[in-house]
């Protein structure tokens, strides 16, 4: 047996054309996507608005079909119903049935997903409680705010308890104290050993509770890996503020940094290695009236990281 | 599995019973059967059967739209809505999503079918005409006539749009009653093209003429038992196929 664990979800050269409009124009919507999520970890799949994210996920959801390529869950083909009975899925911007009251919907998803009939009561109470729901727990969803439709879809997703969590921009929408709760649930996921998939264009979002993160762009995987091997901790540059400065001192330190921005008599500069900053430092001494009062390291975030590639795949396109 | 379809069967009960065009229907068929009181006066001692008729041939009518529009519409409708994302991610077979969908609107058919009856029994009583229990007989044809119907509306929701779809049910539904007109054409048309076009349609679409016992019922004429038996067995093998089609389609979509 291998020591390896089981991927719960596996995507390998997994590419989805589209025709659309009269002339069926074709739409490249994925391009060679491979990548593998792992039992028990967050993962992250990034990318701009239109970059293929939620394509893909149709596709593990068996909602679409790939052009080529293979996509497991589970090792099972997305349609599976075996596969299917492991997982809990929010789509992007949920709509659900206005008719029905918020127990209803529930009870409905949890029949669908097979939930025992002795189960599924007290696990639809459960969840409006920890949803805190219980209030609208009769009352039809029509009136429903988004953040209230938000939580309904991710009760909906766990009300049979899933292996796997599949979310399609969940964070969307909502406001800091919505997505500050969406952020605990799939924390707390996590610590009950669930894998999460969520996609998002909200780097910070990923930041704070991702441990391995896809970015995609028009529909290329350009990088998937853990945050901490993406963002190497490397320092790309160092801010140093100067304190006291004139007019002709400006122009000195000036030609020893990349940029600066004055403030009275502060000047912030950016420089790009430690030997810039002993020129600085020296400076200091040599004038006599000027003090440098910070110095901080600019490590890269994910924002750059994500910045740079798609300027870089603009460019390229 | 039973659990999966019963749900999915649910909710389109749900659906359709809290929607103000099921009620509108419902309402307007028992208005048109109470209307009878107004004809009376006109149906110059054949009241009775006039009322009778009326009654039937409103029930029907109102069946068949309520099939048609809430049909027609009953699967474009999840996924225009994309609630159809929420239910074929459950461990739900695209098969018995469409077999859900199907068996909760039968329900719905079957619960304003006895709605009707039961205000057109009380018409009845109220008139003085008597409630005969064989006019039950004409109602319950309709259910078979109403199932077949509802499996074209269910196939046609598949791939258009509701208005798209009811008007093809609407065809459907006309061009049934029309068939034994269609097997005329074919034997006495010269052209071997009209003759060759109507055979298709004659064989392709539902006799629905078949469940169409109203005047028998009304006017006391004999019924053939195995006729009947007949229409019963032809209603349930042409609507499993057409939801077998329906399933087919259904099975190819991509969301």
């Amino acid at each position: 047996m291998s020591s390896y664990p089981e991927p719960v979800i596996s995507v390998t050269r997994l590419s989805k054309t589209y025709r659309t409009g009269l002339r069926m124009k074709r739409v490249q919507a994925l391009n060679d996507i491979s990548l593998e999520v792992e039992k028990g970890e967050i993962f992250g799949f990034l990318g701009p608005n239109g970059a293929g994210k939620t394509t893909l996920i149709k596709i593990l959801m068996g909602l679409t079909e790939p052009t080529s390529g293979t996509a497991l869950v589970f090792d099972r083909t997305p349609r599976d119903a075996t596969a299917k009975a492991r997982l809990g899925f929010l789509p992007e911007s949920p709509y659900f049935y206005d008719h029905l009251t918020a127990r209803e919907f529930l009870g409905l998803a949890a029949r669908l997903s097979s939930v025992p009939k002795s189960e599924a009561e007290g696990r639809v109470t459960g969840l409006l409680r920890q949803l805190r729901m219980e209030k609208s727990a009769d009352i039809q969803m029509r009136g429903f705010s988004r953040g209230m439709l938000q939580r309904m879809g991710i009760a909906q997703a766990l009300v049979a308890d899933p292996e796997l969590v599949v979310l399609d921009e969940p964070m969307g929408g909502l406001d800091p104290i919505g997505r500050k709760e969406f952020r605990d649930i799939i924390v707390d996921l996590r610590e009950r050993g669930k894998t999460v998939f969520f996609s998002t264009h909200i780097l910070s979002d990923v930041e704070m509770i991702c441990d391995r993160v896809g970015i995609v762009i028009e529909g290329r995987m350009v990088e998937v890996g853990r945050l901490s091997e993406i963002l190497t901790g490397d320092v790309e540059s160092i801010e140093v503020t100067v304190k006291g400065v004139t007019g002709k001192t400006q122009k000195i330190l000036e030609r020893v940094s990349q940029h600066s921005l004055k403030s009275g008599d502060v000047l912030l500069l950016t420089v790009r290695n430690e030997e810039d900053v002993d020129k600085i430092m020296a400076i200091g001494r040599e004038v006599g009236s000027i003090r440098v009062v910070g110095i901080v390291p600019q490590r890269r975030t994910l924002e750059d990281y994500f910045m740079e590639h798609v300027a870089r795949t603009g460019r390229e396109s | 599995m039973t659990d999966r379809i019963s749900g999915v069967a649910l909710n389109t009960f749900r659906e359709s019973v809290r929607d103000k065009v099921l009620i509108t229907l419902i309402i307007f068929a028992v208005l048109v059967m109470g209307s009878a009181r107004i004809i009376q006066p006109l149906a110059l001692g054949e009241e009775a059967k006039i009322i009778k008729d009326l009654g039937l041939s409103a029930i029907t009518l109102f069946c068949v739209l309520i099939a048609i529009l809430v049909g027609g519409r009953i699967v474009y409708r999840e996924v225009e809505k994309r609630t159809i994302y929420i239910m074929l991610a459950k461990p739900v077979r695209r098969w018995e999503f469409i077999l859900g969908k199907y068996l909760g609107l039968m329900a719905v058919l079957v619960v304003s079918l006895v709605v009707m009856t039961a205000a057109f029994y009380v018409i009845l009583l109220v008139l003085g005409i008597g409630a005969p229990p064989y006019l039950l007989l004409a109602i319950l044809l309709t259910l078979f006539e109403l199932a077949i119907l509802t499996a074209a509306a269910v196939l046609f929701s598949t791939f258009s749009t509701p208005i798209t779809g009811a008007v093809f049910a609407f065809a459907v539904y006309f061009v049934g009653h029309l068939t034994r007109d269609l097997r005329l054409l074919a034997a006495m048309s010269p052209s071997p093209v009209v003759k060759v076009a109507s055979y298709f349609l004659y064989y392709v679409l539902p006799n629905l003429s078949n469940f169409n016992i109203r005047p028998e019922v009304v006017y006391g004429a004999p019924l053939d038992p195995t006729a009947l038996v007949l229409s019963v067995s032809y209603a349930l093998v042409y609507s499993v196929t057409l939801l077998l089609i329906a399933v087919v389609i259904f099975n190819r979509k991509e969301f």
